[in-house]
């Protein structure tokens, strides 16, 4: 029989963390209040990807190695949109993409948020006015926060996430 | 150069055997060669270069490239270095040559939908990069076509839904999996066929990102199309780019400066580790082992603040220029690369001890998701996918460019092509690559990093190994200005290669298989 207690108590058998970084935790521990406080204690994103040039996935995969490892302040993201309370989207909205991202959007129970991440996620970047793209996240759903960049890093990820919640509380 | 120029044309004209009157072979201005044919010619050439195991390894559609024809056709033959694009000038109509080259059957879809040139006898006539919602007639590519938006249809009626391959028989059913995926990645649809657990035929339809790359290039001055270059595929920024100056510095004549060359092709080989460590940390979450994934992701973090340092930028970009390079990278900043680098590749073993001598990993890896060598020249396949299965090719190696021929990489292929081949080809690669950075970084030449660039009219082609494989560019400048951009990434080709892989093997194992191969998304779907 495992002794729970010694479970806790005992060395860790992990490594230590690779780099402690005062911004990133400084970022994570307000998210992780902010998380608690709205969100009731996790916080399940979607990823949707409605036309990058990947590198913002690239950035947002990121998120989860062990240099930001964002699980630990509350962020998940999660498989389907049915668990999501926020919906990230990248890319200026292919018109090949555009009716399965509402249906992703549609798909999501309420109250849901909209995060555009990316140039051409918050107003088209390269391609606004182009034959491909309906040009910007907001021609397809109600954004609420903007987090531009080419592609914007993991910690100006983190801190536009921090800024969303911060509004949906002054909203709640 | 000019020896092995001389050798070239032989070689081409080799390849071009049974076709009279030789002395119409042009030579381009990167050692490849151009050749117009007939109609009758055509025919008689394409069942030659195809016995004589010739790989088509691009095609693609210029229009009012010569007064007289409405549209020009370029098919890009290689054998081995020696490079022979074969020009068809045709009206609306030519035949098709899927059935002898079967890589060419995305590219005239492509080429359809692009431009609405016919391909009589194709067996494929399904729309690509255009789907449903686009309307009919709808060519973007034409020059008579304004890059303004468009109204799609609001929506799709069942009868008019892309048509998947009909796969039927006893006990056969369908898998829809996509276009939005559970992981964090990019949008394709995954139509498997499965009879039990095991899958019998998959069907990739791709393009929910086609962001119209190649029409946004048109009009633009070259210079500031290595913007748009950079984003026909995030990992693959410095590849890309690089592809696109060089083929305007050669048209130019501009000759970039050797400290230019050894950092663009730093940056080349940095960002091949990065892809790399990416794959195979997403390889091994793939198969639940978290522990050795994050052996790479750490380091592929570390790599990309490396790149922050010394760029400004986590995915290299802005660097790469006509001409050269923006701006130089100081000197403290490659004392710190090398220092770096020496350290890197002790840390990276330490990660891979773990995951080769884990069986859980190594059960999951070995005879999964099979690429054989037989498909590889008919489909095009290139990079560590087609070095895993026993191919060669690499075009630092058979068309080198910059300081290549000086810094020659020694591929060493596997012969196994599975899901294990890859991850360890990939391992080796990084190992080369990490070895090649610290050579570059001990023999920097001082001097400019930036010829003076001015633009000339003219086209040409050229080729980049990205991390992915060959890909290619080919732009045409007039009047100063970009009138065709073409881009084809490695991913395009290579993405035919999964549904050769994953036949005979079950559904779980696909996500691992796709990740084996780690192809681009967004630079397939342009």
């Amino acid at each position: 029989m495992v002794n729970a207690l010694s479970c806790l108590l005992k060395k860790k058998i992990t490594g230590e963390s690779p780099a402690h970084n005062e911004a990133i935790e400084a970022i994570g521990q307000q998210i992780r209040r902010e998380v608690d406080s709205v969100f009731g204690r996790s916080l399940a994103i979607r990823e949707l990807d409605c036309g990058s040039d990947n590198a913002t996935e690239i950035e947002i995969g990121n998120l989860n190695n062990p240099y930001y490892d964002v699980e630990r302040f509350g962020i998940t993201f999660v498989a389907s949109p049915r668990h999501a309370d926020v919906l990230i989207v990248t890319g200026a909205v292919t018109h090949n993409m555009a009716i399965a991202a509402k249906k992703t959007y549609d798909a999501m129970p309420s109250p849901k948020f909209v995060v555009a991440v990316g140039d051409d996620a918050c107003n088209g970047g390269i391609f606004a006015g182009t034959y491909a793209v309906l040009g910007g996240a907001e021609n397809l759903f109600l954004v609420d926060m903007k987090i531009p960049g080419n592609p914007p890093s993991p910690a100006q990820i983190l801190s536009g996430l921090l800024a969303l919640m911060r509004k949906a509380k002054g909203n709640g | 150069m000019t020896g092995n120029a001389d050798c070239g044309f032989a070689a081409v004209r080799e390849m071009a055997e049974g076709i009279q009157d030789q002395g119409r072979i042009v030579s381009g201005c990167a050692g490849e060669y151009y050749l117009t044919v007939d109609e009758r010619e055509f025919e008689d050439l394409v069942l030659s270069l195809s016995q004589s195991k010739c790989v088509l390894s691009g095609l693609f559609c210029v229009e009012g490239f010569v007064t007289g024809s409405r549209f020009s056709l370029f098919y890009v033959f290689e054998k081995k270095t020696n490079i022979l694009v074969v020009v068809r000038n045709i009206e609306n109509s030519t035949r098709s040559i899927a059935r002898v080259f079967p890589s060419a059957n995305w590219f005239e879809r492509e080429c359809r939908d692009g431009f609405g040139v016919e391909f009589a006898g194709a067996f494929d006539d399904r729309r690509l990069f255009l789907h449903e919602t686009y309307p009919d007639g709808f060519h973007p590519l034409l020059k008579s076509t304004k890059n303004v938006p468009i109204q799609p249809k609001p929506e799709v009626e069942p009868a008019e839904e892309y048509p998947f391959r009909k796969v039927s028989g006893d006990g056969v059913y369908q898998v829809p999996v996509g276009p939005v995926h559970a992981g964090i990645i990019e949008p394709g649809h995954f139509r498997f066929s499965v009879i039990g657990e095991t899958v019998f035929n998959l069907e990739v339809r791709m393009f929910y990102k086609h962001r119209g790359i190649e029409k946004l290039a048109e009009g633009k001055r070259v210079e500031d199309c290595v913007r748009i270059a950079e984003a026909v595929s995030g990992d693959e920024s410095v590849a890309n780019a690089t592809a696109l100056c060089m083929a305007a510095e050669r048209i130019a004549g501009t000759i970039v400066p050797d400290r230019a060359w050894y950092l663009r092709t730093i940056l080349l080989e940095l960002e091949r580790i990065a892809s790399h460590l990416g794959d195979q940390s997403g390889m091994l979450v793939d198969v639940a082992f978290p522990l050795g994934a994050n052996q790479f992701a750490v380091l592929k973090e570390e790599v990309f603040r490396m790149n922050e340092l010394l760029t400004g930028s986590r995915f290299l970009r802005g660097m790469v220029c006509c001409g050269g390079l923006s701006r130089d990278i100081s000197r403290q900043q490659i004392g710190h690369l090398g220092e770096f680098i020496s350290h890197f590749g002790k840390r990276y073993q330490v990660g891979l001890k773990i995951v080769l001598s884990t069986t859980s990993v190594i059960d999951r890896f070995v005879s999964t998701g099979v690429i054989k060598k037989n498909i590889l020249l008919p489909l095009n396949i290139t990079g560590p996918a087609a070095r895993a299965s026993g191919g060669k090719a690499d075009v630092r190696v058979d068309h080198p460019y910059g300081v290549y021929d000086r810094f020659v990489p020694q591929p060493k292929p596997l012969n196994d092509g599975d899901v294990l081949s890859r991850f360890t080809i990939k391992a080796s690669e990084i190992f080369d690559s990490l070895k090649l950075i610290e050579q570059l970084v001990l023999s920097l030449p001082e001097g400019p990093v930036t010829a003076g660039f001015t633009v000339r009219d003219g086209y040409a082609l050229s080729m980049v190994e990205s991390c992915r494989g060959e890909n290619l560019c080919w732009i045409l400048i007039r009047n100063g200005v970009v009138d065709r951009y073409k881009v084809r990434t490695a991913s395009f080709c290579n993405w035919l290669a999964i549904e050769h892989a994953i036949q005979g093997n079950i559904v779980p194992d696909f996500p691992v298989i796709n990740k084996s191969l780690n192809l681009s998304y967004a630079g397939t779907d342009l």
